[in-house]
């Protein structure tokens, strides 16, 4: 007698935990970051916590399941937030797609490590380039400088931050 | 034993013999020794050229190997977006096809398999003046230039002496695209680097920015008007960088077993040269002592 009663108890209960499953959205799924470069993979599809990269149209922070866009990069900060630590990249210029399966892809053209850049070489260039930029030479010329003006400037405000 | 009187008489023909024999049989003997030790000598040097050309390519495939590797992830990442997307060829637009050789030969049928793969793809195409032609290094854009000298539309050469960096491909993709040839569809057709004694040539298909917006998944990307057309141009970049790294480390390991291959040969080479050396110098030394045993003999 109790065996019997005790079956039918058991069967709902089952099918509850199975519906319960289904609703609940997966938690361990991760933004999955793959940030290359031409002369380094610096991560490939891994798993991290929240990004932020310099875009265009101004600094964003991607976090997991992002609405899927694309972004042009202007020279500045990549930061990658992995959980346990803080990685920061400076990056030249690039582009970064924000796809619909909770994957960001960052390909920069140029890009290294924070730590990695020398503060006075940095100051040197950026006067040069200011320079370059007042001083006379063609039109070309110039917007190159302007174009290595912007990239020292945000490098300065990246190192003193 | 000898006679006093035959002495003199013997002398002379001895002395006449051999020089006799010097002049005709064992001269045409010693020239053609002379001629071994030449081809000897000169054959001695490729195999030291080869063997040195060896060597620097062996050292060079290791850099270009780990260059091209993580230039294919690069290249593979950026194809991401046009993979989502799943965009695919227009139909019917006009193509343009931009081959990647280069400058320097020694390397075994690099050059020859791209120009063939690429005369068989434009005839493919119809074979007429619509379909372009971008050839970068020139080795294949001589022989490009007899077979389709109406499709040739640019050239690059002075690529390939080292490891090709960014700025090459961005300099490359700039004049494509800063100059007025027309295409829907860019295919860059490579040396696939299958492995360190094997490559083949191979097509990376390139989308321009029509393709991407007409693309069935696109619509789900957010992003400004322009953005679109700056990304199909840097994926253009993008997309000759991997293709120049991988197919300058294709050209070097073939570059590396083709010198492999005429070291090998010169070596066999300076073996039978070296048999037919000693036998020749043995038969010159067989023939003056026959004479002089012939000479004494007669005495």
């Amino acid at each position: 007698m109790f065996a019997a009663r005790a079956l039918p108890r058991t069967v709902p209960r089952v099918a509850r935990l199975a519906r319960a499953y289904a609703t609940e959205a997966p938690a361990s799924e991760k933004l999955r970051l793959s940030f290359a470069l031409p002369h380094q993979s610096v991560f490939a599809n891994q798993e991290i916590v929240q990004v932020n990269i310099p875009a265009q149209t101004g600094e964003m922070g991607v976090l997991a399941n992002h609405v899927p866009a694309v972004e042009a990069l202007k020279p500045g900060l990549v930061e990658i937030q992995t959980g346990s630590e803080t990685k920061k990249y400076f990056v030249s210029s690039g582009f970064a797609s924000i796809h619909p399966n909770n994957s960001i892809t960052i390909n920069a053209v140029e890009g290294y490590e924070l730590e990695a850049f020398d503060a006075a070489a940095v100051r040197a260039n950026l006067a040069d380039a200011q320079k370059a930029v007042a001083g006379a030479g063609s039109e070309e010329e110039k917007a190159e400088a302007a174009i290595e003006l912007e990239v020292y400037e945000a490098l300065s405000a990246a190192l003193k931050a | 034993m000898f006679r006093q009187a035959a002495r003199p008489a013997v002398q002379a023909a001895r002395a006449a013999a051999p020089a006799a024999r010097d002049f005709s049989a064992s001269a045409t003997q010693n020239a053609t020794l002379r001629e071994i030790e030449g081809r000897l000598k000169s054959v001695r040097n490729i195999e030291k050229i080869t063997k040195s050309m060896k060597m620097i390519a062996s050292t060079k495939l290791a850099r270009a190997q780990r260059a091209m590797n993580t230039a294919k992830v690069y290249g593979e990442s950026n194809q991401e977006l046009f993979k989502n997307a799943e965009a695919s060829e227009a139909e019917g637009g006009k193509k343009l096809y931009v081959t990647i050789s280069s400058d320097s030969g020694l390397c075994g049928g690099i050059h020859s398999g791209l120009t063939k793969y690429t005369k068989r793809a434009i005839a493919a195409e119809g074979g007429d003046a619509e379909t372009g032609l971008v050839v970068v290094g020139d080795r294949s854009r001589n022989q490009l230039q007899r077979s389709n000298a109406q499709n040739l539309r640019l050239t690059f050469n002075q690529i390939g002496k080292q490891v090709p960096t960014f700025g090459d491909a961005a300099a490359i993709a700039d004049t494509i695209i800063k100059s007025d040839v027309e295409f829907d569809q860019i295919n860059i057709v490579y040396n696939k680097f299958v492995s360190a004694i094997s490559y083949e040539p191979a097509v990376f298909k390139v989308f321009n920015e029509q393709a991407l917006v007409n693309a069935p998944n696109f619509k789900a990307y957010e992003l400004e008007e322009d953005v679109t057309k700056d990304f199909a141009e840097f994926a253009l970049a993008n997309a000759i960088y991997a293709a120049l790294v991988e197919g300058h480390a294709s050209e070097i390991s073939a570059r590396r077993n083709a010198m492999d291959n005429a070291s090998k040969n010169a070596g066999d080479m300076i073996g039978s040269l070296q048999m037919q050396f000693n036998r020749g110098r043995q038969a010159v030394i067989t023939n003056e002592l026959i004479d002089i045993i012939t000479g004494a003999s007669a005495l």
